[in-house]
C-alpha cells in the first residue's frame, strides 16, 4: 500500500507542485515574520543590553499622578544626594525635553519640534555617536544622523535651536548621534546637548533618569539599596539589569503587536492554501476513482485508502513545509535588508532560526496540508469496487443538501445577528471585534453554499463572454458550472482575498472621506496660521504682531484672531475663547440655535451648542466664571451657537471682555482669507513673509493638509493590499491547479472539439474564459462581502464617519481578478492544446 | 516523395476527382531506430465518392493509423493524401483544422459528445464551431432519419448508449461533409443498437450520397459497406465488393493464418 501510494505521488508529482508552492507560500510567510520579528527583537535587545550594562544603578522618576499635567521628573537636588551616596563613583542626570531646531528655510523643523536630550558623559554615556564627537562644551551640540540627512546638516555646521521661551541660541554641531530603539526620538528628531545646557534650553525642572556607575567591587545591589538610601523612598532605584529587562519588555510588547499583525496575514494566506489544497486532492481524488477502486477489488480496506490518501497529503505537507521554511528565511532576510536600506529605527539583529519557528511554521503547514486533504480522504474511502470495472465516470451532479442548507442560513442569521449587534452597541473596539466574528460567520456559510451560488453567478458574469465568443465562450461558462463544488473552492479561495481588500478600500475611502468632511469644517478659510506642537498637543501660542502684519498686506483681506484661555466654572475647567471682533457673524458664522449673536456684548456670552446640553445651561442664564488670575466673572449668556465650520470654546466672549479677563495674551490661531482676485500662490507668499520672523509658527493650507492624510491612507491601503496580495497568489495558484486538472480530466472532449475543427488557439481562449468566469465569480463574491461588511466596520466607528465605495477601485479589483484569472490559464491552456487528438481519442 | 506545400491545396488534381479521400505510398513510423515501429508500411487506396467503405484488419493491422492518417489526424511519415483534391498532407495545423471542420466528419467508439451540451447543441456543434448557418430542411432531415427528434433538449447523460451514438451520427451528417471517418462506431453497442447506427450510415450513403470510411473489427458491421478493404501488418492486402459477413469473416480467417 505504501508503495503504490509513493508511485502514486511520484506520477502526480507536476499535479501536486501547485499545492506544494501554495503551502510553502503560507508557512514561508508566517517563517519570515518570526524571523524578521525575531532579528528585531533580538537587535533591540542587543542594544537596550549594551546601554544598560553601562549603568549599574537608576533612579527612576515616581509614578505619574493622575491630576498632573506634565510627565514626573526627579528634582535637580537629588542628583547630588545620590553623588555622594557611599559607593557611586559617577552619577549624571538624563535631561528630555523640548528645543525645536530651525531648518534651512527659517522655520522650526516637522510638525512636531525637536526634542532635546542630555547626553551624559564618560562610562555613563549612552549615545551612540556615528560621527564626530559627543557635546563637551555649553556651545556644542550633536544632532540625530536622519534629521541631520532630511534636513541637510553636517559636522561642523553651526545649527540654530530655540530655548523654552522661544529664543534663539546657536550652536556648533560636533557630531551625529544614533537614536536606536527610542521611537519617539526618531520620530521626532533629537538634538543632543550638555546635561547643563539642555536644562538650560528646555527648561526641565527635573531629570528624567539618574544613571548611577558604581565604584570599583561595589556590588549592584549594595548600591542600589545605598542610592536608594540617599534618593529617598520617592523614587523607585533599580539595577542595570531591571532597567534592561523594563525596556526589553516595553520593546518586546511593540515587536509582539508586530508580529501578531503579520502573522494574522499569515493565516489568511494559510487559509486560503487549505482551500486550494482541499479542492487539489478532491480533484485527484475524483480522478483516481477507478484505480482506488481497483486497490478496493485486490482487497485494500477503506481504512489502508484513507490512510493512502492522507500519507500523500503528509508527504506533500511536509515537503512544501520544508522549502516554505527556507523560503520564509530567505523572505525575513530580505525584509531585513530593506529595513536595513531605509534606515528604520530598528536595529536587526543577526538572522536566527528559533526552535519555535522551526517547529511551529512547518508544523502549522503540515496540518493544514493533512486537515485539509481529510474530507477528499474520506471521499476516497466510498470509491466502490465495482468502480474499478466500469467504462466511464459519472458527470458528478450536485444537488443541495438540506443539511447544507440548513447550516448556511443558521450561519448567516448567526453572523448577520451577530454584526446587527455590534453595530448596534455603538462605536468602539468590541463591537468591531463582534463584528469581524459576525462576517467571519457569514464567510464561513458563503463557503457552504458556494455550490450553490456559483452555478447563477457564473452564469450571469459568463453571459457577456458567451454572446462574444461564439462555441469557447458558450463552452467554457458549460464547463464552469459543470463541477459547482470545484467552482466554488476555487473561486472561494480568492475571495477571501479579494473580500479583505474591498473591505480595506471601503473603510479607507470612507475615512477618507470622514476626514475630509472634517477639514471642510476646520478649514473654513485660506490659511491656517498656528504654532508648531511641542508635548502632548497642548496649544502652543503665536505672537500677536504676525496677526497685525498681515492686516497690513496688500493681499490679504480679512485676519480672524482665535484666542482661548481656561477658566472654572462649577470648579470644572471650561474654556473662554474669542474671535476677532468683526469676524464672529461675518466671516464665521455659526448657526444660532436660540438667542441672538447680535446682542453679544460686554458681559454676556455665547454658549456652544454642545456645552448648553452638558451644563444644562441656556439663553438668559448666567454663569460665573473664575478666571486664572482668580476674578470671578458673571457672564450672561445671550446665545447658543452651534458650528460644523469651527470648534467654538465653551463660552465665547467679545474680544474686549477677553482682554480684560485674561490679559493681552497670544494668539491660539490666526485665519486667514486672501483678498478677492488674488491667487492663491501670492496670498501664499505674503502669508509666508509675514510668519517668517516667527520660527514656530506653521502655516498650513486646507489643500496641503488633505495631501497629507491622502498619502498617509494611501500609504496603509498600499501595505494592506501587499500583504492579502499573498493571499490572492495563493488562490491564483489555486484556479491554475483546478483548470489544470479539469483540462486533464476533459483531454477527449479537447480532442473531440480539435476533431471536429476547433483551432488549438480557440481551445486555450476556451480555458481563458473559463478562468476568467472563475475570477470574477470570486471577485463579486469577495466585492459583496467585502463592501457589506466594510459598511458594518464604518459603523462601528465614529458615528459620523460616512459610507463610501470606492467605486473605481472595487471595478479595479473585480478587472484585475478576472486577468489574473486569465494569466492563472496560461500554462494550463497551453498544455490543454498541445495535446495529440490521436492520443486522446485513442486512449480508452 | 512530395511534400506539397500550402499553396498547393487548391490546385485539383482531375485523376482524384471520382475520389473522396485517396493516398499513395503512405507511410507511418512511430519512434526512432531500434525502437522505431512501422505502422503503415506503404498504402496505395482511394475511396470513391458516394460509397461506404469499411477498413478491416487484425488487431496491430494498422486499420487505426490508417484512418487518423487520412483524416489528418496523425501526420504520415511519407506518401501523399487527397481529401476531395486537397493535399492534405504539408497543412500546416491551422489549415488542417480548417479542412476538418469544412469536409470532414467523425464519428468515434466512445466518449464521443460533449456532456455539457444537450443532444440538439451537440449535433449543431460543427456548424457553431465553424460559424456556418444551419439548413434547417437538411437538420429535419437527418434528425428524422436517426429518429431523434423527441430526444433534442436531452443532455448525453440521459441518453442510451445507441441515443448517444446516433447523435454522433447526426452531427457528422449536418455538416454534409466530404467524408465521414468512423471508428469502430459500434464498438461499445449492443448488437440492436449497433445495427440501427449502421443502417443509418448506410441509409445516408444511399440516400444523401454520403461518403464513409468505417474502420472495424468486427464482420457483422463491415457487411454493412459497399466495399471493404483489408489490411495486413501495414499493408492493404486485399479486398471485398458487396460482403457478408460470412465472406468478411473468410477473408479475416485467411489473414490470420
Amino acid at each position: 500500500m505504501l508503495k503504490a501510494t509513493l508511485a502514486g505521488l511520484r506520477a502526480h508529482r507536476l499535479r501536486l507542485l501547485l499545492t506544494s508552492v501554495a503551502i510553502a507560500l503560507g508557512v514561508g510567510f508566517i517563517t519570515g515574520t518570526f524571523v524578521l520579528t525575531d532579528a528585531l527583537e533580538a537587535g533591540v535587545n542587543q542594544r537596550i543590553a549594551a546601554d544598560a550594562d553601562k549603568v549599574d544603578v537608576a533612579v527612576r522618576p515616581p509614578k505619574a499622578n493622575a491630576d498632573a499635567e506634565d510627565r514626573p521628573v526627579i528634582p535637580l537636588g537629588v542628583l547630588e544626594k545620590v553623588r555622594s551616596a557611599p559607593g557611586v563613583a559617577d552619577a549624571q542626570g538624563l535631561v528630555s525635553g523640548v528645543a525645536p531646531l530651525i531648518g534651512k528655510d527659517g522655520k522650526a523643523v516637522g510638525s512636531t519640534a525637536t526634542a532635546a536630550i542630555s547626553i551624559s558623559t564618560g562610562r555613563l554615556d549612552r549615545t551612540v555617536i556615528v560621527a564626530g564627537a559627543p557635546p563637551a562644551a555649553a556651545d556644542e551640540a550633536v544632532m540625530d544622523d536622519s534629521t541631520a540627512a532630511t534636513r541637510g546638516f553636517a559636522v561642523g555646521d553651526t545649527i540654530t535651536v530655540l530655548d523654552h521661551r522661544d529664543r534663539r541660541h546657536t550652536f556648533r554641531l560636533v557630531g551625529l548621534m544614533d537614536v536606536g530603539v527610542q521611537q519617539e526620538l526618531a520620530f521626532r528628531g533629537a538634538v543632543g546637548l550638555t546635561a547643563d545646557t539642555a536644562l538650560r534650553m528646555t527648561g526641565a525642572k527635573g531629570y528624567q533618569e539618574i544613571d548611577v556607575a558604581a565604584a570599583q567591587g561595589v556590588p549592584a545591589e549594595r548600591l542600589r539599596q545605598a542610592v536608594q538610601a540617599a534618593a529617598g523612598t520617592a523614587y523607585p532605584v533599580v539595577t542595570g539589569e531591571e532597567l534592561a529587562a523594563r525596556l526589553a519588555r516595553d520593546n518586546g510588547v511593540d515587536i509582539r503587536i508586530l508580529s501578531t499583525m503579520l502573522l494574522a496575514f499569515g493565516l489568511v494566506a494559510l487559509l486560503v492554501a487549505a482551500l486550494v489544497i482541499y479542492n487539489t486532492f478532491n480533484i485527484l481524488v475524483a480522478q483516481r476513482v477507478r484505480e482506488l477502486a481497483l486497490l478496493r477489488c485486490i482487497g485494500a480496506s477503506r481504512g489502508q485508502v484513507f490512510g493512502s490518501v492522507v500519507l500523500e497529503a503528509v508527504v506533500v505537507g511536509a515537503i512544501a513545509s520544508l522549502a516554505g521554511l527556507l523560503l520564509g528565511y530567505g523572505l525575513g532576510a530580505a525584509a531585513l535588508a530593506v529595513f536595513e536600506r531605509l534606515n528604520l529605527p530598528l536595529p536587526p539583529g543577526s538572522l536566527t532560526l528559533e526552535p519555535r519557528t522551526m517547529v511551529l511554521a512547518p508544523l502549522t503547514g503540515l496540518l493544514v496540508t493533512v486537515v485539509a486533504a481529510t474530507l477528499p480522504a474520506r471521499a476516497a474511502t466510498k470509491a466502490r469496487p465495482i468502480a474499478a470495472l466500469g467504462a466511464r465516470t459519472e458527470e458528478p451532479t450536485y444537488r443541495a443538501g438540506r443539511l447544507m442548507i440548513v447550516s448556511a442560513v443558521l450561519l448567516t442569521l448567526l453572523g448577520g445577528g451577530l454584526t446587527a449587534y455590534g453595530i448596534s452597541t455603538g462605536p468602539g473596539e468590541g463591537p468591531l471585534m463582534i463584528v469581524a466574528a459576525g462576517g467571519t460567520l457569514v464567510f464561513l456559510a458563503v463557503l457552504i453554499v458556494g455550490p450553490v451560488i456559483v452555478r447563477p453567478l457564473s452564469a450571469f458574469t459568463g453571459a457577456l463572454p458567451r454572446r462574444l465568443f461564439g462555441v469557447p465562450g458558450r463552452l467554457a461558462v458549460d464547463n464552469s458550472r459543470r463541477n459547482p463544488r470545484r467552482s466554488a473552492t476555487t473561486t472561494i479561495a480568492l475571495t477571501v482575498g479579494v473580500g479583505l481588500m474591498t473591505l480595506i478600500s471601503v473603510v479607507t475611502a470612507s475615512s477618507r472621506a470622514y476626514l475630509n468632511d472634517r477639514l471642510d469644517q476646520e478649514f473654513p478659510v485660506d490659511f491656517q496660521i498656528s504654532a508648531q506642537r511641542r508635548d502632548g498637543g497642548l496649544d502652543e501660542q503665536v505672537p500677536r504682531a504676525l496677526a497685525a502684519d498681515l492686516r497690513n498686506r496688500p493681499e490679504i483681506g480679512q485676519v480672524i484672531e482665535v484666542r482661548r484661555a481656561d477658566a472654572r466654572f462649577n470648579g470644572r475647567p471650561e474654556e473662554i475663547g474669542m474671535m476677532s471682533a468683526a469676524a464672529l457673524g461675518t466671516a464665521v458664522r455659526p448657526e444660532t440655535t436660540a438667542g441672538d449673536l447680535d446682542r453679544l456684548a460686554p458681559g454676556t456670552a455665547a454658549l456652544s451648542g454642545n456645552a448648553a446640553d452638558s451644563l444644562g445651561l441656556g439663553v438668559g442664564d448666567t454663569a460665573t466664571v473664575r478666571t486664572p488670575g482668580g476674578r470671578s466673572v458673571d457672564l450672561r449668556i445671550v446665545a447658543v451657537i452651534q458650528s460644523e465650520m469651527l470648534y467654538l470654546p465653551t463660552f465665547t466672549v467679545p474680544e474686549a471682555s477677553f482682554t480684560e479677563y485674561f490679559g493681552e495674551i497670544d494668539d491660539i490661531q490666526i485665519l486667514v482669507q486672501a483678498k478677492e482676485g488674488v491667487t492663491v500662490a501670492a496670498a501664499r507668499q505674503a502669508v509666508e513673509a509675514a510668519a517668517r520672523p516667527y520660527p514656530t509658527a506653521q502655516v498650513l493650507s486646507a489643500a496641503e493638509v488633505r495631501a497629507e492624510y491622502d498619502s498617509a491612507m494611501d500609504m496603509l491601503l498600499l501595505i494592506v493590499a501587499g500583504l492579502l496580495a499573498l493571499a490572492v497568489i495563493i488562490s491564483l495558484l489555486g484556479i491554475a491547479n483546478t483548470l489544470a486538472l479539469s483540462a486533464h480530466e476533459r483531454t477527449r472532449e479537447s480532442a473531440l472539439l480539435r476533431a471536429l475543427g476547433l483551432e488549438r488557439s480557440r481551445l486555450r481562449q476556451m480555458l481563458s474564459i473559463e478562468a476568467l468566469i472563475l475570477g470574477l465569480v470570486g471577485a463579486l463574491v469577495g466585492v459583496t462581502l467585502g463592501i457589506v461588511f466594510g459598511w458594518a466596520v464604518v459603523l462601528t466607528q465614529a458615528s459620523d464617519v460616512p459610507f463610501v465605495v470606492p467605486v473605481a477601485q472595487v471595478l479595479l479589483l473585480i478587472a484585475a481578478s478576472g486577468l489574473a484569472g486569465v494569466i492563472a490559464a496560461v500554462l494550463p491552456a497551453r498544455r490543454a492544446a498541445r495535446g495529440s487528438i490521436v492520443a486522446a481519442i485513442a486512449s480508452g | 516523395m512530395t511534400i506539397t506545400g500550402a499553396g498547393h491545396r487548391l490546385v485539383g488534381n482531375p485523376a482524384q476527382e471520382r475520389f473522396a479521400v485517396s493516398a499513395r505510398g503512405l507511410t507511418k513510423v512511430y519512434g526512432a531506430g531500434d525502437a522505431a515501429v512501422r505502422a503503415l508500411g506503404g498504402v496505395d487506396v482511394a475511396f470513391a465518392a458516394g460509397h461506404f467503405t469499411a477498413i478491416m484488419g487484425p488487431s496491430g493491422s494498422g486499420k487505426s493509423t490508417l484512418m487518423h492518417c487520412l483524416a489528418g489526424l496523425d501526420a504520415v511519415t511519407s506518401g501523399e493524401v487527397h481529401i476531395g483534391d486537397v493535399e492534405i498532407t504539408g497543412l500546416n495545423d491551422r489549415q488542417l483544422t480548417r479542412l476538418r471542420r469544412e469536409r470532414v466528419g467523425f464519428i468515434f467508439q466512445a466518449f464521443n459528445l460533449l456532456p455539457t451540451l444537450t443532444a440538439e447543441q451537440n449535433i449543431l456543434l460543427p456548424l457553431d464551431i465553424a460559424g456556418r448557418q444551419v439548413d434547417q430542411d437538411l437538420f429535419d432531415q437527418v434528425v428524422d432519419t436517426v429518429g431523434l427528434r423527441d430526444r433534442l433538449g436531452h443532455r448525453p447523460s440521459q441518453l442510451s448508449g445507441g441515443q448517444q451514438q446516433r447523435v454522433a451520427v447526426a452531427r457528422a451528417l449536418i455538416g454534409k461533409p466530404h467524408v465521414i471517418f468512423a471508428d469502430e462506431p459500434t464498438g461499445n453497442l449492443d448488437s440492436r443498437s449497433g445495427a440501427e447506427v449502421l443502417s443509418f450510415l448506410r441509409t445516408s450513403v444511399r440516400e444523401l450520397g454520403q461518403t464513409i470510411v468505417m474502420v472495424t473489427h468486427d464482420p457483422v458491421a463491415a457487411s454493412y459497406a459497399d466495399r471493404v478493404v483489408f489490411l495486413r501488418d501495414g499493408l492493404l492486402v486485399t479486398e471485398l465488393y458487396r460482403p457478408t459477413p460470412q465472406s468478411v469473416l473468410d477473408t479475416l480467417v485467411k489473414l490470420e493464418a
